[in-house]
């Protein structure tokens, strides 16, 4: 299978007044395409920190430090690398939506309380395909059913067929300037919610006319976040990222997103990156699973594998602390504190709370090492 | 929409209803004697207190007074201001248009400056610009409007001759208050007027004695405005929704003016109202430090002077821009956030 994101020493820290936090320690990481991959970990062990260095949208006071993020794309059928760290803003931007894309947790915050869902979604289409959709405009003006006026008519024409080239192109700027001429993207938007309804309908939203002319409030917690789904989908991402899409949602709510974005995943996305501290979601859903801890990554391996035969004690810890019907007596509690990320431990930074702490563990990091069967391990204890 | 707006006009009506009955109230802790002296201008009327005391009805009980002054106010006599030597209608016309030129001047000004320091500054907090703006700003707020007031007329009056203070030079003023029928006071807004009346010189003058009021307001109180748009401003671009645009590729100018602004602006719309409707009533030390005599000069003078009639109809005229304004804010605050219904 072909790599689709490798990452490499990648250390983002937040600058905060309590000092630096260290956030992401020399992450490494390789993603497959094609797979559902899951990141799990404790909350605070910086996923969502990982998966937002990767699109490059890390909130002040966050800084990527250093760390290399190469993107396989598909572009016309050839496999193209690209650095993500080393793109311009503008460049990454043209990648953020279209390449990749990311749903959230709270999706009663993910959304602008005060725009409405038609233009949130159709955002999506103006920020990337606006060329296409002028083409397509353009065409509908050619039609001989159009019956705008002659002069308007001739100016649209010329409009939509700059835009067709170039949606940001100079005249196009000038005219957005300028009152009455402003309006010329008013086909443009039309044809950007006319897409908008045909995704939202895919994502079976009942009634998608009037959801797009509604606002986040008007709708219940698992339209909203099949609303921000939409927005991720609507340019065909090579790859979505998820960050635990589903764990503020209705338990029956939340079967229903994992069952969409598994229908989804076959139609639309290669491949969908799940991050959650859920591992029965992981068990049901994904087919290679990471788990964090501390700003670390310490295993990575398919998810059969990692959960007959995890290997870091971290993981094992973790699994044993997740309730069975099967066995009986105590659940296990992983002993120690979640370390604080300002002055994190020295070495391994599980070594505190190791059962199997060596004099090694204290002082060097441990590298993610192959043992075997496509299973990767960061632990000096593990041969 | 018509049922909200009309149930807040009644509402007004009790309010003024309400203030007037406070007020009155308060003037009645004056002995009426004390209230009788207000009509005495030679030592020989002095003898003649316990007439006018009789003749006003200074005597009587509280609600009798009140009952008496809420007949003429709604029979519409609002009664006569001795600080203006004229009625008190008449006077209101001639000094509001005084203080609602400065304020038509000056609020947008406030608004719109305040509302671009504050995006600015709350763009990325602790920048250069971040702490250049709050600097200005805490320096603007602190600073006594008065003394602030004096500083400018001395740099730019006494010292350049640029801005002179008052509302026209006297050649000027001769010909706009003269009765020759060559100057026809339409709004009492020169600026206006001027222009109405074919008369740009007017409106050229009138605009450069406005240019210092509006500074001082401005640098005195679009502080607040930048303060509340900054923290509103920061705490938005923290909000998921901004990651959730930034996540779909949206460029930054979009994501900042178009997503995190419009939300922040919604608390600085009341401020902005409340701050409108304050300077309505008239700026008190920016009125009388660069002698434009309006609303706020007409104000501290007749408190000075207790003169009643023109204290207790400025207060129901108070009232009705305080309920005005709300009003405003309330039907702004709908057509900007979908989340709120007027009902
Ligand atoms: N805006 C921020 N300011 C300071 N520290 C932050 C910020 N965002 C995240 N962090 C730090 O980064 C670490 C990882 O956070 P996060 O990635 O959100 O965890 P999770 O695994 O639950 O998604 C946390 O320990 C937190 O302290
Ligand atoms: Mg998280």
């Amino acid at each position: 299978m072909s790599a689709l994101i490798e990452i490499k020493d990648l250390v983002t820290n937040f600058y905060t007044y309590e000092g630096v936090v260290k956030a992401l320690n020399k992450i490494s990481l390789e993603v497959e395409s094609g797979l559902t991959f899951g990141l799990v970990g404790e909350s605070g062990c910086g996923k969502s920190v990982l998966v937002r260095s990767i699109m490059r949208i890390v909130q002040s006071p966050g800084v990527i430090e250093g760390g290399e993020v190469k993107f396989h794309m598909k572009k016309n059928g050839k496999d193209e690398v690209i650095e993500l760290l080393s793109l311009s803003e503008e460049e990454m931007r043209q990648i953020r939506g279209s390449e990749i894309s990311m749903i959230f947790q709270e999706p009663n915050a993910a959304l602008n309380p005060i725009l409405s869902i038609g233009y949130q979604v159709s955002e999506s289409f103006l920020f990337h395909i606006s060329e296409q959709m002028c083409a397509k405009v353009l065409e509908d003006l050619e039609s001989p059913r159009d019956n705008t006026n002659f002069i308007w008519k001739s100016f649209l024409r010329y409009a939509y067929r700059v835009g067709s080239k170039d949606a940001k192109a100079l005249p196009l700027r000038i005219f957005n300037k300028i009152p009455i001429l402003k309006c010329w993207d008013k086909r443009l938007k039309e044809e950007a919610t006319r897409r908008s309804i045909e995704i939202i309908d895919k994502l079976h939203v009942p009634h998608p006319e009037q959801v797009v002319k509604s606002y986040p409030h008007n709708l219940s917690g698992g339209m909203k976040q099949r609303i921000v789904i939409a927005i991720a989908l609507a340019c065909n991402p090579e790859l979505l990222i998820a960050d635990e899409a589903t764990s503020n949602l209705d338990v029956t709510v939340q079967a229903q997103i994992l069952e969409l974005l598994n229908e989804l995943k076959k139609e639309y996305i290669s491949s969908i990156m799940l991050i959650t501290h859920d591992l029965g979601v992981v068990a049901e859903t994904c087919e290679r699973v990471g788990v964090m801890y501390a700003g670390n990554l310490c295993e990575v391996a398919d998810v059969r594998e990692i959960f007959k035969n995890p290997k870091h004690p971290y993981t094992k810890a973790l699994l044993n602390s997740v309730p069975r019907f099967s066995t009986e007596g105590r659940l296990a509690v992983i002993d120690g504190f979640v370390p604080n990320l300002v002055n994190p431990p020295s070495g391994c930074r599980f070594h505190p709370r190791c059962p199997l702490t060596m004099e090694q563990c204290k002082q060097n990091v441990p590298d993610l090492k192959e043992t075997g069967d496509r299973h990767l391990v960061a632990c000096y204890a593990v041969d | 929409m018509a049922v909200f707006i009309s149930r807040r006009l009644i509402f007004l009506v009790f309010v003024m209803f309400g203030v007037s009955f406070i007020i009155f109230g308060l003037q009645m802790t004056f002995s009426p004697e004390r209230r009788a002296m207000v009509f005495v201008t030679t030592p020989q009327q002095a003898k003649d207190i316990p007439v006018l005391i009789k003749k006003y009805g200074f005597d009587q009980p509280f609600y009798k007074q009140y009952f008496t002054w809420l007949k003429e106010v709604t029979s519409g006599h609002l009664g006569y201001s001795l600080v203006a030597s004229d009625s008190v209608w008449r006077a209101f016309w001639r000094y509001f248009p005084i203080t609602l030129e400065l304020n038509i001047f000056s609020s947008p000004c406030i608004i719109l400056f305040g509302i671009w320091l504050g995006t600015k500054a709350g763009q990325k907090a602790n920048t250069f610009t971040d702490h250049f703006t709050r600097i200005f700003s805490i320096v603007g707020w602190s600073l006594p409007t008065f003394l602030f007031s004096l500083v400018m007329l001395m740099i730019f009056y006494g010292y350049f001759r640029l801005f002179p203070p008052s509302v026209l030079g006297d050649e000027l003023t001769l010909l706009v208050y003269g009765n020759t029928g060559e100057f026809v006071r339409y709004t009492g807004m020169f600026t206006v007027d001027g222009i109405l009346n074919g008369r740009l010189d007017v409106t050229f003058e009138a605009l450069k004695h406005l240019v210092m009021p509006v500074l001082t307001q401005m640098v005195v109180i679009c502080a607040i405005l930048m303060r509340v748009m900054r923290s509103g401003m920061l705490e938005e671009m923290g909000k998921d929704y901004v990651i959730t645009a930034r996540a779909k590729g949206v460029d930054k100018k979009t994501t900042i003016l178009k997503h995190a602004r419009r939300n922040a602006l919604i608390p600085v719309i009341t401020v902005a109202g409340q701050l409108v409707a304050a300077l309505m009533e008239g700026s008190i030390a920016v009125e009388i430090i660069f002698n434009r005599k309006g609303l706020g000069w007409w104000l501290a003078e007749s408190a000075m002077q207790l003169d009643m009639p023109v204290l207790m109809s400025l207060c129901l005229f108070i009232a009705i821009v305080f309920v005005l304004a709300n009003l405003t804010v309330d039907i702004i605050y709908a057509y900007v956030d979908p989340r709120i219904r007027l009902s």
